[in-house]
C-alpha cells in the first residue's frame, strides 16, 4: 500500500486538483531575466515601501478622524495612549518619503539604461503614472495631521495649482473642494489618499508589473540596440524547452550565444527580499533616531515664517519664487509630458549611455537643476 | 579516508570513532534553522506592534477628581429627575422626598438602554424593556434587569451639583 503523503502536500493536491495552480506558477516561476540586469532593486523597494504604506495607513485609518476639530486629537492620541501608535504614524511618515525616492531613483535607473525605449514604452508610460499618483499621495497625506506645518504647507503647494494658466482657478477651487482650506478640503483630502489613488495605484500597478513580466528585466549591455524585438528567453522560457539553468546561455542552432540567463525565482527574489529586509532595518533604525512629530494644531488666521512644502515639491516652489508665475509653472507641465512621452521622442535606438549623449547630458542637467533648486528651498 | 565510506562532506550522519553515529548538524540544515529563525523572528517583530495597535487602549481618567459639575440644585427640585453625560458616560441624577439628591448609572443593568425618569410615577424606567428601578436606592421594582442600578458619587457643594462616573 502506497504511504500517505504528508498533509500539506495534500491540502496542494486538493486545491490544485479543482483550480490547477500549478500550471500558473510554472508560468510565473519560470520567468528569466539577463543575468547582466542591474536594476539595483529600486523598483522592488518602491513596491515593497507601497506595501508598507498600506498596511501601516490602514491601521492608522482605525483610529484617525477626518474633521478639523478632531484630526489633531486623534493623531495625538495614536502617539500616545494607542499601543505602539507612535511607531506605526513614524514609519508611516518615513515610508512615504522612501517611496517617493525610491520611485525617483528607479526611474533615473530606468532611463540612463535606456530600459524605456522600444518595446517597453507603455512600461514607462504606466512608470510616470505611477510617480504622479505617488506625489499625489505624499500631497493628499500631508495635510491630515491638520497642525500648522500641514495647514500651511498645503496652502502653499495648492497654490502652485493655481497657477496653471487658464484653468488655475478651477483647478485650486477643485483641490480645496472651495477657495480656503476647510473641513470640506480635509475629507477631500482623506477620501483621495485612503481609496482614490489606493485603488488607482494598485490598478496600475499591475498593468506596470504585468507588462515587465511579460516583457522581462531590459539588459543594459544589450548591444543589438532597442531598435530589435525582444531575444527570446527575455520573458519567458520558449514553450517546449526546460528552463534555463543559472547562468546559462541559450543558444539556437546556426545562431550567435543570447544572454545569459538567470531564474527570474528563485535568484532575483531573493536578492529582492534582502533589499527589503535592509530597507525594513533602515525604517526602524531612522523611526527610532527621528520619531514624527507633531506642531501646534491648525490656525487659518495665523501663518507660520518658513511655510513651505514637502522636499519634494520644493523645486517647483523656489522656481515659482524666482521666475515668472507663468514660467514657474509651465517648464514643469512641460517637463513631465515630455517625461512621459519620451519613449517617443527618444529616436535613438542605442540603449548604451556613451551611444546617447544627448539624452544622458539633459538628463544629468535636469537633475541638477532639480537638486539645486531643491537645496535653495530648503534653505530659503 | 576508508575505501567504501561514500559519507558526503556535512552528513548529519557519518559514523562516530567509536562506530555509532554522531549527532553533527550539516552546514545546509544549519543555514536553514538560521533562516527559518530569522523569518519567524521578523514575522514576530512585525506581527507583535501591529497586533498591539489594534487592541484598543484603556481609557484616561478624567481630570479634577473624575467628577463632573452636572448643574445647580435648581435643575433638580423634589420629583425631578434627570440624565446628564458625565466623562461620556450617561448618568441619571433623581430628587425624592424619600431619599433626597441621588446619582445612579443611567445604563441599565439588563441590556445596556439608557433609563429615564418617569415623571408619573415617580421611579426609574428603562424604555426598552419596561425594566423599573427604585429612585432612593437603584433596586429593581420590576421587569427583566437582573441587577439594581449602580449608586455614582454626589456632591453639593453650594448650590453646585457634582457628579462622578464611578459607582460608590
Amino acid at each position: 500500500m502506497a504511504a500517505r503523503q504528508p498533509m500539506p502536500k495534500r491540502v496542494w493536491q486538493w486545491v490544485d486538483g479543482r483550480y490547477e495552480l500549478t500550471t500558473l506558477l510554472n508560468a510565473l516561476m519560470h520567468v528569466v531575466i539577463p543575468i547582466n540586469a542591474r536594476t539595483f532593486y529600486f523598483g522592488g523597494i518602491t513596491l515593497f515601501f507601497f506595501g508598507v504604506q498600506a498596511i501601516t495607513g490602514t491601521l492608522l485609518a482605525i483610529y484617525y478622524q477626518p474633521t478639523p476639530d478632531t484630526a489633531h486629537d486623534s493623531i495625538l492620541f495614536i502617539m500616545n495612549q494607542v499601543h505602539f501608535g507612535w511607531l506605526i504614524r513614524s514609519i508611516h511618515a518615513w515610508s512615504a518619503n522612501f517611496m517617493i525616492l525610491f520611485c525617483v531613483l528607479h526611474l533615473l535607473r530606468v532611463f540612463f539604461q535606456g530600459a524605456y525605449k522600444k518595446p517597453r514604452e507603455v512600461t514607462w508610460m504606466m512608470g510616470i503614472l505611477l510617480l504622479g499618483i505617488t506625489l499625489a499621495f505624499g500631497f493628499t497625506g500631508y495635510l491630515l495631521p491638520w497642525d500648522q506645518r500641514a495647514y500651511w504647507a498645503t496652502t502653499v503647494g495648492s497654490e502652485i495649482a493655481g497657477a496653471v494658466p487658464g484653468v488655475g482657478q478651477q483647478l485650486l477651487v477643485f483641490l480645496r473642494a472651495g477657495t480656503d482650506i476647510t473641513a470640506r478640503t480635509l475629507s477631500r483630502f482623506f477620501g483621495m489618499h485612503v481609496l482614490m489613488l489606493p485603488l488607482s495605484l494598485a490598478a496600475v500597478l499591475v498593468v506596470h508589473i504585468t507588462m515587465v513580466h511579460q516583457q522581462g528585466l531590459a539588459d543594459p549591455d544589450r548591444d543589438e540596440g532597442a531598435g530589435k524585438e525582444p531575444v527570446e528567453g527575455a520573458g519567458k522560457e520558449p514553450v517546449g524547452k526546460e528552463p534555463a539553468a543559472a547562468g546559462s546561455a541559450a543558444v539556437e542552432p546556426g545562431h550567435k550565444p543570447k544572454r545569459k540567463l538567470l531564474p527570474f525565482f528563485p535568484n532575483y527574489v531573493l536578492d529582492e527580499i534582502i533589499a527589503w529586509y535592509v530597507m525594513l532595518g533602515l525604517l526602524i533604525i531612522l523611526v527610532s533616531l527621528v520619531p514624527t512629530g507633531l506642531e501646534e494644531p491648525a490656525n487659518p488666521l495665523r501663518t507660520p515664517e518658513h511655510a513651505k512644502p514637502e522636499w519634494y515639491f520644493l523645486f517647483l516652489y523656489q522656481g515659482l519664487k524666482v521666475v515668472p508665475r507663468i514660467v514657474g509653472i509651465a517648464i514643469p507641465m512641460v517637463g513631465g509630458l515630455l517625461l512621459l512621452l519620451l519613449p517617443f521622442l527618444d529616436r535613438n535606438p542605442n540603449a548604451s549611455p556613451r551611444r546617447r549623449p544627448i539624452a544622458i547630458t539633459i538628463g544629468v542637467l535636469v537633475i541638477i537643476g532639480i537638486v539645486v533648486f531643491t537645496v535653495w528651498g530648503w534653505r530659503s | 579516508m576508508v575505501e567504501g565510506d561514500h559519507h558526503p562532506a556535512g552528513a548529519s550522519s557519518a559514523p562516530g570513532p567509536e562506530g555509532g553515529r554522531s549527532t553533527s548538524v550539516s552546514r545546509r540544515r544549519f543555514i536553514g534553522y538560521l533562516l527559518g529563525f530569522s523569518v519567524v523572528a521578523t514575522a514576530a517583530g512585525v506581527l507583535t506592534p501591529i497586533a498591539g495597535y489594534l487592541w484598543p487602549p484603556s481609557r484616561v481618567a478624567a481630570g479634577a477628581g473624575g467628577r463632573v459639575q452636572v448643574g445647580t440644585t435648581q435643575d433638580f427640585l423634589v420629583g425631578q429627575g434627570k440624565v446628564v453625560p458625565v466623562n461620556d458616560k450617561p448618568v441619571i441624577v433623581v430628587n425624592t422626598a424619600q431619599g433626597g439628591l441621588k446619582g445612579f448609572s443611567a445604563i441599565c443593568t439588563h441590556l445596556g438602554c439608557v433609563v429615564e425618569w418617569d415623571q408619573r410615577r415617580q421611579i426609574i424606567l428603562c424604555p426598552c424593556h419596561d425594566g423599573r428601578f427604585n429612585p432612593v436606592n437603584g433596586s429593581v421594582i420590576s421587569g427583566p434587569p437582573p441587577s439594581p442600578l449602580p449608586e455614582v458619587a454626589l456632591a453639593v457643594e453650594g448650590d453646585a451639583v457634582y457628579v462622578g462616573d464611578a459607582p460608590v
